[in-house]
């Protein structure tokens, strides 16, 4: 049996958290399967003891492609690089991250390998007898679970959503080994150019990888209230979410939407406020580990999925909580 | 220029209802729509007509039904509609839909730019787009927020990923998938509903189209779906009150508790 | 004439109560300030017009109902039948405090005849419920007002309610058959029944209809239902001035197209709502607006009628028409109509709701009154509504910067002009929301004084000790 990969990502040579969660992930897969666990890297920059924390979180063999050349994600290139990689090693399982560059690389090999990809997979198990990777993914919404596997084509590709598993910890003791693969200049593809970045300090947010997303909706009236929204995420290390509907009227940016529309995410806690919980906003949100509802209709469907549920004035619970998490850091320091 | 623009048909999802018993989706009078997220790319196309000039062909893959969701494309402002549609189509998964996608598009000849939606909300899997280009061999840029330019036909534009706006160009031919921040999507009008009303959309099947049938429908897709199970909601929430001050006090109190014992704080 | 509610009451004592948990069981009997709170203000403004019951009973058969208001009678206590509590005009609030008999355990479904195209209810079953319960069998009830989430058939029937589908579909009472009915003197009687056709006499059923809960408590309806019109398609469009939208509205009718509803949103209206939407159309050319919706059970013939309009609106001048023909297209243009009130809520939470009614080709004369109305009184009045039907939302909204003084005195005059406008060019001072509280001094101004009497006299044949709701409509 074939190895099982995962695909490592990088910016500015830091390797990024979901490279750690896919290890855990795979390394769950290579011990059912006996097989080694090969986390790949496409990129530049990534340091000796970096490539080699890799290892320490799960992998056995780390194949690196660095070049300048690389460091910025262009599908047609990365899907080159990693073409001939296949073509070289024939892996049994290839796992993505399902970021912006897992999801526009991973269908984009798929085709060129004619290999077939299940998406934003929330369950990855081998299948008794057959060792095929049986693939669980959320469908209609959150509502229904498939489970989907393929039998008949190599490798076997699915990706997963950042923060839906943990990364193993670190262990030194653990052993490896990095093979640097040099590019071979010839796969790079001149027609995308990438000129650079532009990031909006006021108003971005990497939702999906925020371990706490406060989130707010229709029932804050006014753009203002957000503010309220925006101090909570602060004192608690989180990132602001809101509904369709808040982006629609502009009281929060597009990067801020999660939902069908918008982002799905999996942080360990959401709290959503003055968010009814229309069917499209709870299928984001569904893979959350602790749901919080604050709102005053004691029906609202939020409130059906939380953990924990405030019926009240968000005007009133909101800075009543704050209030006694200012309270609290005061007495911590 | 030449602009396509692959929608999909989608079940309405607002009015979901959960069978309360069974858990499970009541799919009965559900209306079909234009795939939301479609209307952006639509909006996209249609602005980039107004702007720099261009003909536009919406496509749609679909059962005869989906007729409707092109119709409503023209409707909108596109030029032509082509409908792909074979009972051989059926049941195929993203590999299988991108190839006979690419193969309707291949018929059609030349192109310079393909827009579609960032992906369908039924099958959320955004790997259609993507995976057209890679049968094409065009390149490809997703989450697209913003097109800066259109100049020596090439298009300068902004993607919407983890670490902010990514900028960058490429060639046409390309293709393009497009994020809600790109445009709000315009009503159709009165006389571009005549206009679709009267128009003829083709129809693109396995009869008139170059397609290896090996590629095709259930048969010839690499995913097989094993099983669907509903899963159990196992949240088992506790809901407090918060109307008078003491009552307020108290869930307040009880949320920091919450959190502590969850290990957040 | 001696006003009619020159009764004494008197007050619920402790042994009072305890007759009444004796009838209902102690369950079901609320004296408790805390508890009772909630009972004493409908969606009118609590401060200005909400007083305290002594008592709210939750009744679960017509016998019990009739019970206490034997009890009421005999020690002259006031009671207020009470359905959700979603009226805009007073009519559930006990003015003179006593009983307030809600209808809410009163929800059940009791029959659905679908031989006879006849649901069967209890008056405190929620409209939303039997609207959705009846759609899955392929029916509808047609009756119904806009603001069906919360409200009960009870209080439709006692407001008569209208909202906006009533260009096609009329209004309540159209869809009512038959009503039992608690009299205020403590009797059960049933009126109509699932009979199409009825002149046994007077139309008792007529009369309590739109009564205001003045004449009895309804526990139970019969319920007329039709085939449910699947087929839904609407029109956006957009005129220069509200003249030319309001001109259309007789030109459409009288071509035999009858569209489910014709609502206008007059300028101010549709920058309010479109801004705090944040809605894209190009609003800012618009005058006014027509939200035109078309609705069957079969699509082609909905096609060819929303065409028909269209083209109409076209060849009468309007700037755009704009067609919406999915679900998700229908909500965003009804999301214009519906979010008014809100925006303006955002903008000033103090308002006073109107739903003034006149006929409908005297809209556009009304638009220029109002402006010079808000220009006067420092208020503004976004002007919008049913204008299928002439029942217009004319909503006093008060400036932030306003005193509330000021805003109090100002909200008064600035009524009584409206209200004598409108019955210049007409019209009537309610459609919709009724009387109750809020609205009878100007109706005592403004009605014909002939017809005032007669309905002194049949409250007092009906209800000779003054308990049932005293202090509504009239005193």
């Amino acid at each position: 049996m074939n190895e099982v990969w995962t695909l490592a990502e990088q910016h500015n040579g830091q390797l990024k958290a979901v490279s750690f969660e896919l290890l855990s992930r795979g390394r769950a897969l290579a011990d059912k399967l006996k097989v080694p666990l090969v986390s790949v890297l496409i990129g530049d920059g990534v340091d000796e003891s970096r490539l080699r924390e890799l290892i320490e979180r799960g992998a056995d063999k780390v194949y690196a492609v660095q070049d300048p050349k690389l460091s910025h994600f262009v599908c047609e290139t990365y899907a080159k690089v990693l073409g001939r990689l296949i073509d070289e090693h024939k892996p049994s399982i290839l796992l993505a991250a399902a970021t912006s560059s897992g999801r526009t690389l991973m269908p984009y090999t798929a085709v060129k390998a004619h290999a077939g990809l299940t998406a934003d997979c929330t369950e990855l198990d081998i299948e008794e007898g057959t060792g095929n990777l049986l693939q669980t993914r959320p469908a209609i919404g959150g509502n229904i679970m498939a489970t989907i596997k393929t039998p008949d084509h190599r490798p076997q590709m699915a990706t997963v959503r950042p923060k839906s598993s943990r990364p193993l910890a670190r262990d030194a003791s653990r052993t490896g080994t990095i093979t640097k693969i040099p590019l071979d200049e010839t796969l790079l593809d001149q027609r995308v150019q990438v000129t650079g970045y532009r990031k909006d300090a006021e108003d971005f947010v990497n939702l999906e990888e925020a371990d706490i997303v406060i989130a707010g909706g229709r029932g804050l009236k006014k753009a203002e209230n957000f503010g309220m929204i925006r101090k909570l995420a602060d004192t608690l290390g989180g990132a602001v979410g809101a509904t369709r509907e808040a982006v629609d009227r502009g009281w929060m940016g597009y990067p801020h939407q999660i939902g069908l529309s918008g982002k799905t995410i999996s942080p360990k806690l959401y709290v959503g406020i003055g968010i009814s919980g229309a069917i499209q906003h709870l299928a984001g949100i569904k893979t959350s580990e602790l749901i919080v509802s604050i709102n005053s209709d004691p029906d609202a469907a939020l409130h059906k999925l939380a953990d924990f549920g405030i019926v009240g004035d968000a005007f009133q619970v909101v800075p009543a909580i704050q209030k006694r998490l200012d309270q609290r850091k005061r007495e911590d320091q | 220029m030449k602009i396509l623009i692959p929608i999909k048909q989608v079940p309405e999802s607002s009015n979901v209802k959960m069978d309360p018993e069974t858990g499970t989706v009541i799919r009965s009078g559900l209306e079909s729509v234009v795939n939301p997220l479609d209307l952006y790319a639509l909006e996209t196309a249609i602005r980039l007509k107004e702007s720099c000039g261009a003909e536009l062909t919406a496509i749609s893959m679909g059962p005869p039904q989906a007729m409707k969701v092109l119709k409503e494309a023209v409707a909108m402002g596109c030029d032509h509609g082509v409908l792909i549609s074979d009972r051989k189509f059926g049941g195929a998964d993203t590999w299988a839909t991108s190839y006979t996608l690419s193969q309707a598009i291949r018929k059609l000849g030349d192109f310079d730019l393909i827009i579609a939606g960032e992906r369908a909300t039924d099958g959320d899997t955004a790997q259609v787009g993507p995976a057209i280009a890679a049968w094409l061999d065009v390149p490809v840029a997703t989450y697209v927020s913003k097109i800066s330019e259109v100049k020596d036909s090439r298009i300068y534009l902004e993607r919407l990923v983890e670490e902010g706006y990514q900028m960058l160009s490429m060639p046409f031919p390309c293709l393009i998938t497009v994020v809600k921040e790109i445009a709000v999507p315009r009503l159709p009008t009165l006389k571009g509903k005549i206009r679709s009303r009267d128009m003829e959309i083709p129809v693109f099947t396995s009869e008139n189209m170059d397609l290896n049938p090996d590629f095709l429908g259930l048969k010839g897709s690499p995913t097989k779906v094993v099983r669907i199970n509903t899963p159990k909601v196992t949240r088992s929430g506790k809901i407090v009150q918060a109307g008078d001050d003491e009552s307020l006090n108290a869930a307040a109190d009880e949320f920091v508790v919450f959190l502590e014992e969850k290990g957040i704080l | 004439m001696a006003p009619v509610s020159d009764t004494q009451y008197a007050p619920v004592t402790p042994k009072i109560a305890e007759e009444l948990r004796g009838i209902l069981g102690s369950g079901n009997v609320l004296v408790d300030e805390e508890k009772i709170e909630a009972y004493s203000h409908d969606e009118t403004d609590a401060a200005e017009y909400g007083h305290m019951p002594e008592a709210v009973v939750f009744p679960l058969t017509a016998e019990q109902v009739a019970q206490v208001v034997k009890l009421a009678n005999r020690e002259r206590i006031p009671v207020t039948p009470r359905g959700a509590g979603s009226g805009l005009s007073g009519g559930a609030i006990p003015q003179l405090g006593g009983i307030v008999v809600s209808l809410e355990k009163m929800n059940r479904l009791l029959e659905l005849d679908k031989e006879n195209m006849v649901a069967v209810v209890e008056a405190g079953m929620v409209t939303n419920d039997l609207a959705q319960t009846v759609q899955d069998e392929g029916l509808f009830f047609a009756g119904y007002p806009m603001s069906l989430q919360t409200c009960v058939i009870g209080g439709n029937i006692a407001e008569n309610a209208g909202g906006g589908k009533a260009v096609k579909y009329g209004v309540t009472g159209r869809y009512v058959l038959g009503l039992e009915l608690v009299t205020p003197t403590g009797d059960i009687v049933n009126l109509g029944g699932k009979l199409s056709k009825d002149v046994s006499g007077y139309d008792l059923k007529s009369l309590v209809v739109g009564s205001e809960g003045t004449l009895g408590i309804v526990t139970k309806a019969i319920i007329k239902l039709i085939g449910y019109p699947a087929a839904k398609s609407d029109l956006l469009v957009l005129f220069k001035t509200p003249k030319e939208a309001i001109d259309l509205v007789p030109v459409i009718l009288s071509k035999g197209l009858t569209p489910t509803s014709i609502e206008f949103m007059d300028q101010l209206s549709i920058i309010t709502s479109c801004r705090y939407l944040n809605e894209s159309l190009p609003y800012e050319k618009a005058g006014a607006m027509l939200l035109i919706e078309l609705d069957g059970t079969n699509p082609d013939q909905i096609e060819m009628d929303l065409i028909d309009i269209g083209r109409l609106c076209e060849e009468k001048g309007a700037i755009e028409v704009y067609v919406a023909e999915d679900r998700n297209n229908i909500e965003r243009i009804w999301n214009v109509r519906r979010n008014i009130a809100e925006a303006f809520k955002v903008f000033s939470p103090v308002q006073s709701l109107e739903d003034i009614v006149v006929p409908p080709s005297r809209i556009p004369e009304i638009i220029p009154e109002l402006e010079k109305l808000g220009k006067k009184y420092r208020v503004q009045i976004p002007c919008y509504g049913h204008a299928g039907d002439g029942n217009l939302h004319a909503t006093l909204v008060k400036d932030p910067d306003m005193s509330m003084e000021e805003w109090k005195k100002n909200e008064v005059q600035c009524l009584e002009e409206l209200y004598e406008i409108t019955e210049k060019l007409g019209g009537k001072i309610s459609g919709e929301h009724g009387i109750g509280l809020k609205r009878k001094t100007f109706l005592k101004e403004l009605i014909d004084p002939v017809e005032l009497d007669l309905m002194k006299a049949i409250k007092r044949a009906w209800d000779p000790n003054n308990i049932m709701n005293p202090g509504k409509i009239f005193d």
